[in-house]
């Protein structure tokens, strides 16, 4: 008797676990491990006969060259946008505020559009025959040109992109600030307050450094996020005009089902994640330490 | 509670094996069922042909059932690529010409030659425009028959016409005579023509009519070299472009445009003429039902640059290489290609089929638009079918873009896609 309730104790836990961890392998570490080998395989080849023609390639590639440097712009400009509107916005809610639950609740709503139809919907707003942002800026300004073209013109089409990201990914980011400014010890800001700290004063000498490690934290998470979001950019500018908002996971996908360069495009995936997995070591560290 | 614990989960175990046996000893019914994959399912007129063919078929074929599979015209081949990757594709898939020779290359279509054999070898072939046949021949190999062959032609609305001051039985027939009604067809917030510049595949059938009237074209003869870099090319290049830069008969936003939103303008009236294919009357009475598509539009041969040319929408089915039920499934397909099928698709949404004995037939020839559209048919060009074709188009779409948007010249913008071509091609 006491040993099968050894044996259940033993073995029940890694049984409960092991659908997960199967699940796990299939949809992660079998993909990528393929992906690997598509990578390091001939084009159009099989087998195990391995090449690095295709990285060799990938760091003489003008095209991917100025593809990262999109990426890296559209990455940093839409982590800065979702941290000072998420910032401002949990400082807002964090406030005793009539309807504050009310509130709360609808600065989540734009994360919960799946990035496709904020994509569609971004299209339609700026769209300068039909879009409803154009009549509005002209009722404001009557100066205003009737129909603007953002989407195609080549100095507004990035800006806009991003902004739509912005309003995308802010709440997840303003989420996690929220939580962190409720941890905020109250003491520390009455202390402050004690020592003739103003709101401004309180919020750098207190505030941020209270938030610094969840600062961290979302910025890893959000950049890694960010780095792949391909539907938003897909349904609003297509990369275009020309490939002037051309993203990475952009070419991945061109490269593959456009081109019929499996190979070449599972490169390209490759040394995202290699990149993304290196922007990302302050984190990994940072949870390493916290464990 | 252990003792429970360790109950509950043996029967977890044994209810998982006892449906699993079941699943797998009595699969559900006899019925073959066989996916028809098609974008068109979500488009109106379109939907409708495929509607009545999968009724009529399994009407008259019990023991297979043609069953509804979706894709999108945008991510058709990452669609058919990643199912088939998993060897779950559908049974029988709709593309353009453009990447049947990259599917087969990658092993994901079936060689139909055997089938054909079976139906009577060149006497089975002889049915078909054989010059849109070859596109379907690989490597000693057949994987699809041509399906609809559509020339592209113009389309204009007569009220717009008259409004200008424009005879609607004289439309334009040369480049010049076109933009001088353009030009006259815009006014307010109407232009004189919708043209595409979104980054998908449409933009080909409507933008290379007037690289190729000019005598301009992709490759030298020899296809080995870029042949963007002539004064022609640049002609026909600066022409298109030049419609919303220069001219401004086009809407703005051109880089936004797809074909749907084209076909909404003109069903809206937002413009007066579009490059169209044969179906697209039929989509634009759909988009706007008040609008009488018979009565108000028109259909003309393109105008003629240097040359009189036309490109097509040109479109074949394929059998998956995975298909569990090859027998079955070419009975689908061939029934798709019968002239019964291919003529109700034509009375139902216009679709012209490449089958020879459709195109004289008294019902083709008594249709205001269709006669039309089926004129032009000698004057077709295809793109170059090579595999290098998909980066080749890539870049072209990228200089249109670069064009229409400012940021390079038309000059600058075609040479940067010469270049891009050449090096594709492995040409220093």
């Amino acid at each position: 008797m006491s040993a099968s309730r050894t044996w259940h104790d033993r073995h029940l836990g890694p049984l409960f676990v092991l659908p997960a961890t199967l699940m796990l392998v299939a949809v992660l570490i079998f993909p990528a491990a393929m992906t690997l080998k598509l990578s390091l395989t001939p084009e159009g080849g099989s087998g195990w006969s391995l090449t690095l023609i295709h990285y060799i390639r990938a760091f003489r590639d003008p095209v991917l060259a100025q593809t990262f440097r999109n990426t890296f712009e559209f990455v940093a400009l839409s982590l800065v946008g979702h941290l000072i509107l998420g910032l401002a916005l949990a400082l807002a809610l964090k406030q005793a505020l009539v309807g504050q639950a009310f509130f709360r609740l609808i600065v989540l709503v734009p994360w919960t559009i799946p990035d496709v139809i904020a994509g569609i919907i971004f299209r339609w707003i700026l769209n300068p025959i039909h879009g409803s942002l154009n009549p509005l800026l002209r009722a404001i300004f009557p100066g205003f040109p009737a129909e603007f073209s953002w989407l195609s013109s080549p100095t507004l089409a990035f800006p806009s992109l991003i902004f739509a990201n912005i309003w995308r990914g802010y709440p997840l980011v303003m989420v996690m600030l929220l939580a962190g400014l409720m941890a905020i010890p109250r003491e520390l800001y009455e202390a402050a307050a004690v020592d003739g700290a103003g709101r401004l004063k309180s919020f750098i000498h207190v505030t941020l450094p209270g938030l610094r490690t969840i600062i961290l934290i979302v910025l890893a998470l959000d950049m890694i996020w960010e780095f792949r979001r391909f539907a938003l950019v897909l349904t609003m500018t297509g990369g275009g005009p020309g490939t002037l908002t051309e993203v990475l996971s952009i070419l991945v996908y061109k490269s593959y089902f456009e081109f019929f360069t499996f190979e070449y495009a599972s490169a390209i995936a490759i040394l995202m994640s290699v990149v993304l997995f290196i922007l990302s070591l302050p984190y990994i560290i940072l949870v390493g330490r916290e464990r | 509670m252990k003792r429970k614990t360790k109950q509950w989960f043996k029967l977890a175990i044994v209810t998982i094996a006892v449906t699993t046996l079941v699943l797998v000893a009595f699969p559900a019914g006899a019925q073959v069922k066989i996916r028809f994959q098609t974008w068109h399912w979500g488009e109106m007129p379109v939907f409708k042909e495929l509607e009545e063919f999968q009724k009529t078929f399994n009407q008259t074929n019990p023991g297979i059932e043609v069953v509804r599979d979706d894709s999108r015209y945008a991510d058709k081949e990452s669609l058919f690529i990643t199912q088939s990757q998993a060897k779950a594709a559908a049974d029988i898939a709709h593309f353009t010409y453009r990447p049947i020779r990259h599917l087969a290359d990658r092993g994901y279509l079936m060689d139909l030659t055997p089938f054909i054999e079976k139906e009577g070898g060149a006497k089975f072939l002889a049915q078909w425009d054989q010059s849109a046949l070859d596109v379907c021949r690989y490597k000693g190999k057949i994987y699809c028959l041509p399906d609809d062959l559509n020339p592209i032609a113009l389309m204009y609305n007569t009220v717009h016409f008259k409004e200008a001051g424009l005879d609607p039985s004289k439309p334009p027939a040369t480049w010049d005579q076109f933009l001088d009604y353009v030009k006259k067809l815009t006014k307010g917030d109407r232009w004189g023509v919708g043209i595409i510049g979104a980054r998908q595949e449409g933009i080909f059938m409507r933008f290379n009519p007037w690289l190729w009237g000019t005598g301009g074209d992709y490759l030298t003869a020899d296809g080995k070299r870029s042949a963007l870099d002539t004064p022609e090319s640049l002609e026909g290049f600066k022409f298109y472009v030049e419609l919303l830069t220069k001219h401004k008969v086009v809407p703005p936003g051109v880089i936004e445009q797809g074909a749907q939103e084209v076909r909404t303008q003109l069903a809206h009236s937002k413009v007066s003429m579009i490059i169209s294919l044969p179906s697209e009357p039929g989509i634009v009475q759909a988009i706007n039902p008040n609008i009488n598509v018979r009565e108000v539009m028109a259909v003309a041969p393109l105008p003629v640059g240097k040359k009189k040319v036309t490109s097509t929408y040109f479109s074949m089915r394929v059998i998956s290489a995975f298909t569990k039920n090859p027998d079955a499934t070419w009975k689908v397909y061939r029934t798709w290609y019968n002239k019964e099928t291919q003529m109700r698709n034509f009375k139902i949404a216009g679709s012209l089929s490449s089958r020879l004995d459709f195109k004289d037939s008294p019902e083709v020839k008594g249709d205001k638009f269709a006669q039309v559209f089926a004129l032009q048919t000698p004057y077709v060009k295809l793109e170059p079918l090579l595999a290098e074709w998909p980066k080749i188009g890539d870049a072209m779409i990228t200089a249109i873009q670069e064009s229409l948007a400012g940021i390079k010249t038309p000059q600058q913008a075609l040479k940067d896609a010469h270049l891009a071509t050449n090096r594709v091609l492995g040409v220093q």
